[in-house]
């Protein structure tokens, strides 16, 4: 287990290094100039040169590439071109809030799908099911951008349940922040919990239908308890996996739902970065979703042996 | 890859499925029919509505104002600023030498009045006043107006070198008078000090916080900076110190940045913001028809264009190329496409009247327009197109456009693809995100494209970087030796009618060569909540917010 722990982390920062050079290369091949965007209306060609040399942008792109990634060992990413603000402090100011819109996200999709793929094995055939596979469908065919704007109108607007924008830091006041998290939560988690209710439905379909449930059942356990203890647990494999798949989906999901929201969101930095195209910020946002894919598929495979001791990961017994 | 799900439901009753698809398509059908729909007022919707007056409503002191901003603005840096959405800001917090009223004319703000002019044009004398301070409470006076004309014409970065024109010396020969003088005389000053580069920054903490400046801004202003979260807000409190304090009614402004313009209708309606800018042509209807919602409205002095590839080979800037294609090279051809495009029609059924049409860069409500600049040329398809046979190219004549990809932008264009057959015209519209047509506009790598101009009070601002020869501006890479002569001596005359008269000449010539081909107006289209009174916009499309107050429902 460490040996492959630490080839994982090894290949993890290979995966690191390419992905830096092809973030940096890649930018600079986007079309448009940021001294352009940067200068707006006050584009003159001296004005332009300036902004150039101000970025280090007239440098050779290998030099350019030298001093990025000298800069990125000592923890400095740079300015943003359009604010000025150090990029380490976006990152900090942003990312907390798409932490927590995703993981708020998360544990809505969580609940509500697993509960109603349940109740959609458990009523298969009846209208508890048929309600269930209509969410399932709804949540995977309408898009978030859709359901953000009719939920603001419905439940921000008309019924003033919830605010319509804003947001108000979790460590500043937890309940307001909450409160200003809840719908921006519920749109994005709408298709996760879709996949998910599928998923667990799927799953224990065919699980219910196995020996040791049916061993269970003729030992006499009560149905509750086939239901939960040996369904839905051998179940949470295929859903951990789904959701394991479904975080990068959920982060660049908040990309959307940030924007709708007017949430101050990793997901709208990045948005924000690459129109304006502010390099320092899309070089530092892409590397560090870069190292959350990593992170997460290295926690996802490791929580495989956690939650079924029969896997075991590279090779070992 | 996901598994699929179990055939379970095979051997039931069919009808059943019929459950999905029709709850899915009723949840959708009741979500369009509850839609709002747009109100589309028969009336002419061009009046302007400057300001929400608070008249003899009973104010309610103090009080924490939202405003939707609908893009983030750069560096809070008056020197270095190049986004409009800056000035939204910076008017709150920095007051300027010069502002603008309602009817768009310069009056004093910080200076006591108009700057007087010596005889030949190149000394330029500015009274200001006395008993001001700063936010952090360090004394005004003309070497703080001094250092702040200094930084612009000096700092690495300022975008305001070429505003202030040529200036070679500026002293503070008093604690009240400013003294700048030029190298050759500069009339667009005065209208460059009701900007930016008139916003007088505390000496004080340009020695504190040096190109810092902008995380923390000090002015004089009726509200001071508090704190900005990136992409998300900027708040301003109430200024004590401010000599107008007393008018002055709000504790605090948050100018918080939605940037999708349904979202910030929506907030509007919720009463989540009081106020917002941009609105679109689509809500605004629906806004002006809704209970406590006001809209404010003014056209601006800025425009959209045609912009026809000419001369622009090597980029903007550079010498002026050769383009062999008959639409850069015939001036009849680009004269017949302004011909085909009946403005009127296309603004009225694209934008619902709330837009005006346009064919000078110069703005009807400019004190510097006059019957030249504001003639359009004449509607006339059928001659458009018997000028393109006489000029011997195929009909239809392709063109391709090239536009930013908002929905706006893509309305207009079509229309304008559909309005132009008539005329003998084939448009291709090819949409790119703006930062790259802003990329293709400078390299010079179009045909034709479409993009707009925020506009200046002053039409320098306006026609010198766009139509003279080598302008920072010309994106076509026209070169008219008398059209230069034109804008140089407009610029060096301080008489206004012999300024108008000079840019109603260049208009004229411009219509019959048609480097860039006039489109239409936008109008700054801002709503509010009237539960708050004293919100005004005016031709520099800046949101003012600064006398504000929550007013008593009536």
């Amino acid at each position: 287990m460490t040996r492959y722990l630490l080839t994982r982390l090894w290949q993890s920062a290979i995966t690191l290094i390419l992905a830096s050079l092809v973030v940096f290369v890649g930018v600079r091949q986007l079309p448009g100039d940021p001294a352009l965007a940067m200068a707006g209306e006050e584009a003159s060609p001296e004005r332009l040169a300036e902004i150039r040399t101000q970025l280090g942008l007239d440098e050779p792109i290998a030099t350019q590439y030298v001093t990025f990634v000298g800069n990125m060992l000592r923890g400095d990413f740079g300015a943003s071109t359009r604010t000025g603000t150090p990029v380490t402090d976006l990152i900090a100011t942003t990312l907390p809030v798409t932490l927590w819109l995703a993981g708020y996200a998360l544990i809505v999709a969580i609940i509500v799908g697993i509960l109603l793929g349940v109740i959609a094995e458990r009523f298969r055939g009846r209208w508890p099911e048929w309600v269930a596979n209509g969410f399932a469908l709804i949540g995977l065919s309408v898009p978030n951008f859709w359901l953000g704007i009719l939920a603001i109108l419905y439940l921000a607007v008309t019924v003033p349940i919830f605010p319509a924008s804003g947001y108000v830091p979790i460590g500043e006041d937890p309940l307001q922040g909450l409160y200003h998290l809840t719908l921006p939560a519920i749109i994005l988690g709408t298709s996760l919990a879709a996949v998910i209710m599928r998923q667990t439905r799927a799953s224990m379909i065919e699980t219910m239908k196995t020996d040791y449930v049916r061993t269970a059942r003729a030992k006499g356990l009560g149905r509750s308890r086939v239901l939960f203890r040996y369904g839905l647990r051998n179940s949470l494999i295929v859903v951990v996996t789904i959701v394991g798949l479904q975080l990068g989906g959920l982060i660049s999901g908040a990309v959307v739902t940030e924007r709708i929201f007017a949430l101050p969101g990793f997901g709208k930095l990045t948005l924000d970065a690459v129109f304006t195209r502010d390099y320092p910020v899309i070089q530092a946002v892409v590397l560090i979703i870069t190292v959350g894919y990593i992170v997460i598929n290295l926690a996802v495979d490791l929580l495989y042996s956690v939650i079924n001791p029969r896997i075991r990961v590279g090779g070992s017994n | 890859m996901l598994p699929s799900l179990p055939r379970s439901s095979a051997t039931r009753p069919r009808k059943r499925k019929i459950w999905i698809p029709l709850l899915a398509v009723g949840i959708a059908l009741s979500t369009v029919a509850c839609q709002q729909v747009q109100v589309v007022d028969d009336s002419p919707q061009g009046a302007d509505v400057t300001s929400a007056p608070i008249g003899d409503q009973t104010i309610i002191e103090g009080g924490d104002l939202v405003m939707a901003l609908s893009a983030e603005p750069d560096r809070l840096d008056p020197t270095t600023s190049s986004s409009l959405y800056t000035r939204y800001v910076m008017q709150t917090m920095c007051q300027k030498l010069y502002d603008i009223d309602a009817e768009g004319d310069i009056v004093p703000q910080l200076a006591t009045a108009l700057p007087e002019v010596s005889a030949d044009g190149l000394t330029v004398t500015i009274p200001v006043r006395e008993g001001v301070v700063f936010a952090d409470g360090s004394e005004f006076n003309a070497d703080a107006v001094r250092q702040t004309i200094d930084r612009g014409l000096t700092l690495t970065g300022s975008s305001r070198r070429s505003e202030l024109g040529p200036i070679t010396d500026i002293s503070a020969p008093d604690a009240t008078t400013v003294e700048i003088t030029y190298a050759e005389p500069f009339a667009p000053l005065t209208a460059a000090l009701a900007d930016r580069a008139g916003m007088i920054l505390s000496p004080q903490a340009l020695a504190s916080l040096g190109d810092a400046f902008g995380d923390s801004p000090v002015c004089v202003g009726p509200f001071k900076f508090v704190e900005r979260v990136p992409q998300t807000s900027i708040t301003v409190e109430r200024d004590p110190l401010f000599y107008d304090a007393e008018n002055v009614h709000l504790d605090t402004i948050t100018y918080r940045i939605i940037t999708d313009s349904n979202i910030r209708a929506a907030n509007l309606r919720s009463g989540d913001v009081q106020v917002a800018d941009s609105i679109s042509t689509q809500d605004v209807g629906a806004l002006a028809d809704t209970d406590g919602i006001g809209i404010l409205q003014i056209g601006s002095l800025g425009y959209q264009a045609f912009t026809i590839n000419i001369g622009n080979t090597d980029g903007v800037g550079a010498a002026v190329g050769v383009i062999g294609t008959p639409l850069a090279v015939e001036a009849e051809i680009r004269k017949a496409f302004s011909m085909s495009v009946d403005r009127e029609s296309l603004v009225s059924s694209v934008f619902s009247d709330w837009y005006e049409s346009a064919c000078s860069p110069i703005s009807p409500s400019s004190p510097f327009s006059s019957d030249a600049s504001e003639a359009c040329p004449e509607f006339d398809p059928v001659a458009a197109k018997q000028m393109l046979e006489d000029a011997g190219v195929p009909i239809p004549f392709p063109i391709t456009m090239e536009v930013t990809n908002t929905p706006d932008t893509l309305r207009f264009a079509q229309a304008l693809q559909a309005a132009v057959v008539e005329g003998g015209f084939e448009l291709s519209i090819s949409p790119i995100e703006y930062s790259t047509l802003l990329d293709v506009q400078a390299r010079g790598d179009f045909d034709a494209l479409q993009l707009g101009w925020s506009g200046r009070v002053d039409p320098h601002g306006n026609m010198f970087n766009f139509l003279s020869t080598g302008g920072g501006n010309n994106y076509s890479g026209y070169s008219n030796p008398e059209v230069d002569d034109l804008l140089t001596s407009a610029a060096e005359t301080n008489d206004s009618a012999e300024r108008a008269d000079l840019y109603g000449q260049v208009v004229e010539i411009v219509q019959e060569e048609n480097p860039i081909v006039y489109l239409y107006r936008v109008r700054s289209l801002t709503g509010y909540t009237t539960d708050i009174a004293g919100v005004e916009t005016f031709a520099d499309g800046v949101v003012h917010l600064s006398n504000v107050a929550f007013v008593e429902a009536e």
